[in-house]
C-alpha cells in the first residue's frame, strides 16, 4: 500500500521538478539572448518586473493583459481536455470582437442590458465560426486542426473586409489604422483601475475559471467531458453521447474565444481594429499546454503570461532588449515543459551504466 | 477567359508560385508516411527563408544562400526530431511551439542582425538567375511558360519524381511506409524504426529548407516577417489530400498555387484584396471537403 | 544430438517486475520444444529475448554453440532465429509480397527487385506446400491464410529455428491439425521449432520436449510420454487445477433478446453480418464461438449500438433497439464488457472510481441529475473492490497501476453491479491469470442464476464450452446452433467453425 502512495508522491514531486527545471533552462537561454543584444539580464528583468508592478497603472495594465490570457487559455484547455484540437481560437476571437463592436455601435440599450447582450452575441459569433470545423469533422471526418488553421487566416482577412464595408470606404485605405466606429458608452465595461484598461472583464474571466473547475470536479457533465478526452471509445461504450459532446465542446470553446474578443473590444479598445489580436489565441493554446488543461494552472500561467506581456513593453522602452525575446522565451517554455523527463533520465541512466 | 485560365502568363506565374509549396508538400510526405505528426513545416520554411537571406547577403551568391537555407531546414528538423523522438514530447506541441518560436526568432534576428522591422531588402540580396534552355524555349506554349523560369522549377520537377521513386520503388520507401503503418510489425521485420523516422523527418527538413530558401530568392529578393504566411499549413493540407503520395501532393500543391494566381487576377475585376488574399485558404478547405466526400462515396460503392 | 539453442541464466526485468528469473533452456536441433506457462509467466518475454526484440539484463544465449548477443530482430534473424508472433505482424494495406519481403528486400541497383522476390517465395511455397496469393492485400485475406503468410515470411528470411507464439488461438481444431502438419514438415526439413502455448492438450500432441515456466522461473522439464494434463497443470499453477466451470441447475425465463436476420458492414464497407439470428432467455448463458473475423465483432457492436444496422431486427424486452445508441442501451439495463480492456474497457489515466461508475453514472442515484455525490460513488466503488476481490490500496488509485487481472475485475465488476438485465460479454478472460479466470467464470454463473441473460462471445473455444448453457457458432456472418452445454464435442464444434454443415 505505501508503495503505491510513494509512486503517487513521486509523481507530484516529478511534475514540480519539471516546471522548475524548465524555468531554469528558459532563464538561462533568455539570459543568453539578452546578453546577445548587449544588455544585462538582471537589468532587463528588473525593467520587466518594474513594467508589470511598478505603479498602480502598471498593475492595471498587467491585469488588462492577464484577462485575455485567461479567456483564451480556458478556451483552449476546455477543448483540449475533451480531445478537441481547436487551433482556431485566434479566428474566433476576431469574429467575437467584430460582433461586439457592431452591437456596441449600432444598437442602443440601457447599460445593464447592453453589456451582456454584446458579450453574448460576441460569444455566439465565435461559436458560429467554430461550427464550421466542428461540422466538417463530424460529417466528413476532416482534420479539425488544419481547417481551424486555415480559418484563422480567413477570419483576419474577412473581418478586415467587413470593417471596410461598415466604414463605407473602398478597400484601398491604410489597413493598419482601420477600425469600426467607437462603441457607445453603455456597452463599455467598467474600469477596475482608473486610467488603465483593466476592466470588469477580469472578474468575468476569473469567475469562468471557477465555474469550469466546479463543472469538472462535481458534475456528471464534467465527468463525461473528462472521460471523452481521455478515451473516446471507452466513454462511448459507457453511454456518453460522444458526437454531441464533441460538438458542444467545440462550440463552447468558440464561445469563450468570442467572449474574449468582446472583452477586448468593450474593455480595452472601444472599437474593432483590423488585425488587433496579435496572436492572443496562440497565447491561449500555449497556456493550456503548459497548464496541462487544469483550470487553476491556467489561471496561474495566464498571470505569468500577462506579467510578461505587460512588462515586455516597458523593458523594450527602457533598454535595448527586444520584446520578441519574451515571445521566444514563451515558446521555449512550452517546448521544455512538455518534455518527458522520466524517459530522458532513463536514457541517460542506461548510457551511463554501459560506460 | 481562356487567356485568364490557360494563358502562358497565368501558368508561368502559377509555376513560379508553386515551387516552394510543391517542394514542402513533397518533402512532408515522408514524415507523414512514417507516421510523424508534424505541422511545423511552416517554421522549417520560415527559418530556412531567413538563413537563405542571411547567406546570400553575406556572399551575394544565391546558391550559397540556398545551402544555408537547406542547413537551416535540417537544423529545424533535427530540433523537432530530438524533442519528439527522444524527449517524448508530442508532435503537436512541438509543432506549435516551433511555429510560434520561429516567427519570433526570425523577427528577432532580423532586428538584431539587420536592424530592420517588417521586411529587409538589399542589393546584395541576389535572386536565383532565370535561365532559358534552348530547345525547350523554342517549343510553342511550353516554351513561353518555361522561358525565364529559374533552375529551381526544373529541380522541383526532378525532385518530385525522385521522391515518388524513392517512396514506391525502392526498399527505403517501403520501409518508411511500413513504420507509419504498423510500428511493431516493422520492428519484428528487423527495421530500425527510429532510424527511418529520423531519415523521414530529415528529408522533410531538407525539402522544406529548399522550399523556404526559394521564398526570398525566387525573384522578389526581399525577406519579410512571417513571409511563409501559412504555406507550411497549405503543404500539410496538400499532403493530407494526397494521402502521402509525393506526386499527388505535388499536383495538389500546384493546384493551390494556380488558384492563388487566378484569384490574384480577379483583383482586376474589382474583387477586394482581402477576399483575394483569403482565397487559397478557402480553396484548401474546399479541396479537403471534396476529397473527403469522394472517400465517403468510394466507401459507399464498396458497400453495394 | 546437436543443440540448436541454449540459454543460461537469462534474466529480464521491467521496472520492478522480474519477467524472467535466471531461465535455463536447451533446445535440440530438429525437435519441437514446447514452452508452457500461464499468462504472465514470462513466456512471451523469453521469446522476445531470443528473437532480439528485448535485450536480457543478465545471462547468456548460444545459437548452435556460438555465443550471441542480439541487439535487434534482424541480428537474430541473421543467426537463424525467426518468430511467428501471436498477433500477426502484417501490414494490412500492403500486398502479401511486400509483407513477405519487408526488411529483407532483394535489390537490383537501387530499385526493389520484385521478380527475384516472387521467384524465391514461390520456391518456398512449393517446397512446403503453401498456397498463398502474392498480389492480394492482407486486409482481404482470412485469418488462417495470414498464419501461412507469417510462416512463409519467416522461411523467406532463411531461418532454421522458428518460434511459434500461441499460434493456435486463432484457429479451429481442424486448423490446428493443419498447422501441426506444417510443423512436422518443417521439422522433417531440418528446422527446429519452439512452441509457446498455454493449451495443454496441444502440447502433448506435438512436442518432443516440454519446459514449464512459472512466474518467470523455469519449474520443470519433462517429456510428453511422462506427463499428462493434470501433471502439467499443477506444474504451471503450483496447485492442482484444471479449469472447469461449476454449472448449476436453473430455470430459464422468457425470451429477453430476439435478434432476427441481422446485416451489417465492417469499417471498410465489406458485409460482415449476413443474416445472423439468435434468441436469449432470462438467466441463460449463450456462448458464441467462431474463428476470429467471422463477424462476432460486428454482431456485438450492433447489439450495443456501436454500429449501424443495415437491416434486421433487434427486439429487447418487446422493443426494437436497433436504432438506439449506447446511452439508450445503458438506460434499458444492458451491460457490455468489451474485448480490449485497455482501449475500450477503461480510461487508463483515470482513477478506479472514475472507471467504476462509467455507464452507471447515467442511470444511478449518485446525487442529483447534474451533481455527482462523491461519497456515494466511493461507497459503490469500494463495494466492487470488496466483492470482486480487487487488489488496490484505494478507490482513488490510478487504474494503470493495477495488474491486467485486477483491471478486468473492475470492468466486469462495473457491469455486473448495475443490476443489468442483459450482459454482452466479449473475451472476458483474455490475458489474465488462472485465478482471475476461475473467479470471473464463477461470477458469470452467479449473475445468470439471478436471472440475468448473458451473451458470451469468446475466441477461446474452451471457455465457450465450459461456461455456456447453450452454444452457437458464428461462421461467415451467420449463426448456427451447436447444441446445449456438453452436447457436442470440441471437434464437432470445430467443424462448424470452419463452415462444415451441422446435421
Amino acid at each position: 500500500m505505501s508503495k503505491m502512495k510513494k509512486i503517487i508522491n513521486s509523481y507530484k514531486v516529478y511534475s514540480l521538478a519539471k516546471y522548475i527545471f524548465s524555468l531554469v533552462a528558459v532563464a538561462l537561454i533568455g539570459s543568453f539572448l539578452i546578453m546577445f543584444q548587449g544588455e544585462s539580464p538582471k537589468e532587463a528583468l528588473t525593467y520587466l518586473i518594474d513594467g508589470a508592478f511598478g505603479s498602480i497603472r502598471c498593475i492595471g495594465n498587467t491585469l488588462r493583459w492577464i484577462t485575455p490570457c485567461i479567456f483564451t487559455g480556458m478556451a483552449a484547455s476546455v477543448a483540449f481536455k475533451s480531445g478537441v484540437m481547436n487551433l482556431g481560437i485566434e479566428g474566433q476571437i476576431y469574429f467575437g470582437a467584430y460582433a461586439a463592436a457592431l452591437v456596441g455601435f449600432y444598437v442602443t440599450f440601457p447599460r445593464f442590458l447592453h453589456i451582456p447582450i454584446c458579450i453574448i452575441i460576441a460569444g455566439f459569433a465565435g461559436m458560429a465560426f467554430a461550427l464550421i470545423p466542428a461540422l466538417l469533422k463530424l460529417y466528413f471526418n476532416i482534420n479539425e486542426m488544419i481547417v481551424t488553421l486555415m480559418l484563422n487566416y480567413i477570419a483576419v482577412l474577412l473581418t478586415e473586409y467587413f470593417t471596410y464595408i461598415v466604414m463605407g470606404i473602398s478597400a484601398a485605405g491604410d489597413s493598419l489604422a482601420l477600425a469600426t466606429p467607437p462603441i457607445s458608452d453603455t456597452a463599455k465595461l467598467k474600469i477596475l483601475v482608473p486610467k488603465t484598461n483593466a476592466s470588469t472583464g477580469f472578474i468575468i474571466a476569473v469567475a469562468l475559471v471557477f465555474v469550469v473547475w466546479f463543472i469538472y470536479r462535481n458534475t456528471k457533465v464534467g465527468y463525461e467531458l473528462k472521460q471523452v478526452g481521455a478515451n473516446r471509445r471507452f466513454a462511448k461504450i459507457g453511454g456518453v453521447n460522444v458526437t454531441k459532446t464533441f460538438l458542444s465542446i467545440f462550440l463552447i470553446s468558440g464561445f469563450i474565444a468570442g467572449v474574449c474578443g468582446s472583452v477586448e473590444v468593450q474593455g480595452t479598445y472601444g472599437k474593432f481594429t483590423a488585425g488587433f489580436s496579435n496572436n492572443l489565441g496562440w497565447d491561449g493554446i500555449m497556456i493550456a499546454m503548459i497548464a496541462n488543461n487544469n483550470p487553476f494552472s491556467v489561471l496561474l500561467v495566464a498571470f505569468i503570461w500577462g506579467i510578461l506581456k505587460a512588462g515586455a513593453l516597458h523593458m523594450e522602452r527602457m533598454c535595448d532588449v527586444n520584446r520578441l525575446t519574451v515571445l521566444l522565451i514563451q515558446a521555449l517554455f512550452v517546448l521544455f515543459v512538455t518534455v518527458d523527463y522520466k524517459k530522458l533520465l532513463e536514457i541517460f541512466r542506461k548510457k551511463g551504466g554501459k560506460v | 477567359m481562356v487567356e485568364l485560365f490557360f494563358g502562358t502568363v497565368t501558368i508561368a506565374a502559377a509555376i513560379r508560385l508553386a515551387v516552394p509549396l510543391v517542394l514542402s508538400s513533397v518533402g512532408g510526405c515522408f514524415g507523414d508516411r512514417a507516421g510523424i505528426f508534424n505541422i511545423a513545416l511552416e517554421s522549417f520554411m520560415l527559418c530556412a527563408a531567413f538563413f537563405a537571406t542571411l547567406g546570400t547577403y553575406c556572399t551575394a551568391n544565391p546558391y550559397f544562400g540556398i545551402i544555408c537555407g537547406i542547413l537551416a531546414g535540417l537544423t529545424c528538423a533535427l530540433l523537432f526530431g530530438i524533442f519528439v523522438f527522444h524527449f517524448g514530447s508530442s508532435g503537436m506541441v512541438v509543432s506549435i511551439a516551433m511555429n510560434l518560436g520561429m516567427d519570433a526568432f526570425t523577427s528577432f534576428l532580423l532586428l538584431t542582425i539587420f536592424g530592420k522591422r517588417g521586411s529587409f531588402m538589399d542589393e546584395r540580396l541576389v535572386s536565383i538567375p532565370d535561365i532559358n534552355i534552348p530547345i525547350i524555349s523554342e517549343l510553342p506554349y511550353i516554351g513561353e511558360v518555361l522561358n525565364g523560369q529559374n533552375i529551381m522549377v526544373y529541380l522541383t520537377i526532378v525532385l518530385a519524381v525522385a521522391a515518388w521513386l524513392l517512396m514506391y520503388k525502392m526498399p527505403f520507401g517501403l520501409r518508411v511506409r511500413s513504420v507509419g503503418m504498423n510500428e511493431k510489425a516493422a520492428q519484428t521485420a528487423g527495421i530500425n524504426i527510429l532510424k527511418y523516422k529520423w531519415y523521414s523527418v530529415l528529408l522533410t527538413g531538407l525539402f522544406c529548407g529548399l522550399a523556404g530558401a526559394i521564398l526570398p530568392l525566387g525573384g522578389t529578393s526581399i525577406f519579410t516577417e512571417n513571409m511563409t504566411a501559412g504555406r507550411g499549413f497549405l503543404a500539410v493540407a496538400a499532403i493530407m489530400i494526397a494521402g502521402g503520395n509525393p506526386i499527388k501532393a505535388a499536383i495538389v500543391g500546384f493546384m493551390f498555387a494556380y488558384a492563388e494566381v487566378i484569384a490574384a487576377s480577379m483583383q482586376n475585376f474589382g474583387i477586394p484584396s482581402q477576399i483575394v488574399l483569403s482565397f487559397p485558404y478557402f480553396i484548401t478547405i474546399f479541396v479537403l471537403l471534396i476529397s473527403a466526400v469522394c472517400t465517403k462515396i468510394r466507401k459507399k460503392v464498396v458497400k453495394i | 544430438m546437436e543443440l540448436a539453442l541454449e540459454l543460461k541464466g537469462i534474466t529480464k526485468i521491467f521496472g520492478k517486475t522480474i519477467a524472467n528469473d535466471h531461465v535455463d533452456l536447451t533446445v535440440k536441433k530438429g525437435t519441437v520444444h514446447s514452452i508452457i506457462g500461464e499468462n504472465g509467466a514470462g513466456k512471451s518475454t523469453l521469446m522476445n529475448v531470443i528473437c532480439g526484440l528485448y535485450q536480457p539484463d543478465d545471462g547468456e544465449l548460444y545459437v548452435y554453440g556460438e555465443k550471441k548477443h542480439f541487439k535487434n530482430p534482424s541480428e537474430a534473424s541473421r543467426a537463424g532465429i525467426g518468430m511467428v508472433h501471436q498477433e500477426f505482424m502484417l501490414f494490412s494495406e500492403l500486398t502479401v509480397l511486400d509483407n513477405i519481403i519487408m526488411g529483407y528486400e532483394p535489390k537490383k541497383g537501387l530499385m526493389l527487385d520484385s521478380l527475384t522476390a516472387r521467384k524465391n517465395i514461390e520456391k518456398i511455397c512449393n517446397q512446403y506446400h503453401f498456397n498463398i496469393p502474392l498480389d492480394a492485400y492482407i486486409k482481404d485475406l482470412p485469418v488462417s491464410m495470414l498464419q501461412q503468410i507469417e510462416i512463409v515470411k519467416i522461411l523467406f528470411r532463411g531461418v532454421s529455428i522458428i518460434i511459434f507464439d500461441e499460434p493456435t488461438s486463432v484457429l479451429t481444431p481442424q486448423g490446428i491439425e493443419g498447422l501441426f502438419e506444417a510443423i512436422r514438415t518443417l521439422v522433417k526439413n531440418g528446422k527446429t521449432i519452439l512452441f509457446i502455448t498455454h493449451k495443454l492438450k496441444e502440447v502433448l500432441a506435438i512436442s518432443d520436449e516440454i519446459t514449464v515456466l512459472k512466474s518467470g522461473k523455469m519449474v520443470g522439464n519433462i517429456k510428453p510420454k511422462d506427463a499428462d494434463e493434470t501433471i502439467l497443470a499443477s506444474l504451471m499453477v503450483g496447485r492442482d487445477v484444471l479449469l472447469t466451470a461449476n454449472k448449476m441447475e436453473k430455470k430459464l425465463g422468457d425470451i429477453i433478446l430476439d435478434v432476427d436476420d441481422l446485416y451489417a458492414d465492417d469499417y471498410d464497407g465489406r458485409e460482415k453480418l449476413k443474416g445472423a439470428s439468435l434468441k436469449i432467455r432470462k438467466g441463460e448463458i449463450l456462448g458464441i464461438a467462431g474463428v476470429a473475423g467471422s463477424g462476432q465483432q460486428e454482431l456485438v457492436e450492433c447489439l450495443f449500438g456501436l454500429k449501424e444496422v443495415k437491416s434486421g431486427k433487434i427486439i429487447y424486452e418487446d422493443k426494437d433497439i436497433s436504432k438506439l445508441n449506447c446511452r439508450g442501451h445503458r438506460n434499458l439495463k444492458i451491460g457490455f464488457v468489451p474485448q480490449d480492456r485497455m482501449s475500450e474497457g477503461v480510461n487508463a489515466e483515470g482513477t478506479i472510481w472514475e472507471n467504476a461508475i462509467m455507464g452507471y453514472h447515467i442511470t444511478s442515484e449518485f446525487g442529483s441529475k447534474f451533481i455527482i455525490n462523491k461519497n456515494k460513488v466511493l461507497k459503490f466503488t469500494d463495494n466492487i473492490i470488496k466483492e470482486f476481490n480487487v487488489k488496490t490500496p484505494s478507490a482513488i488509485t490510478k487504474i494503470r497501476h493495477l495488474s491486467g487481472g485486477n483491471i478486468q475485475k473492475i470492468v466486469v465488476g462495473r457491469e455486473f453491479s448495475q443490476s443489468n438485465h442483459l450482459l454482452i460479454i466479449e473475451d472476458p478472460t483474455r490475458g489474465i491469470d488462472i485465478g482471475a479466470i476461475e473467479f470471473i467464470w464463477k461470477k458469470i454463473e452467479e449473475m445468470a442464476a439471478t436471472g440475468t441473460a448473458i451473451l458470451l462471445v469468446s475466441h477461446e473455444l474452451n471457455e465457450i464450452m465450459e461456461v455456456s448453457d447453450r452454444i452457437m457458432v458464428m461462421y461467415d456472418g451467420k449463426l448456427y446452433d451447436a447444441g446445449m452445454h456438453g452436447e457436442k464435442t470440441e471437434s464437432e464444434i470445430g467443424l462448424l467453425m470452419a463452415g462444415g454443415k451441422s446435421e
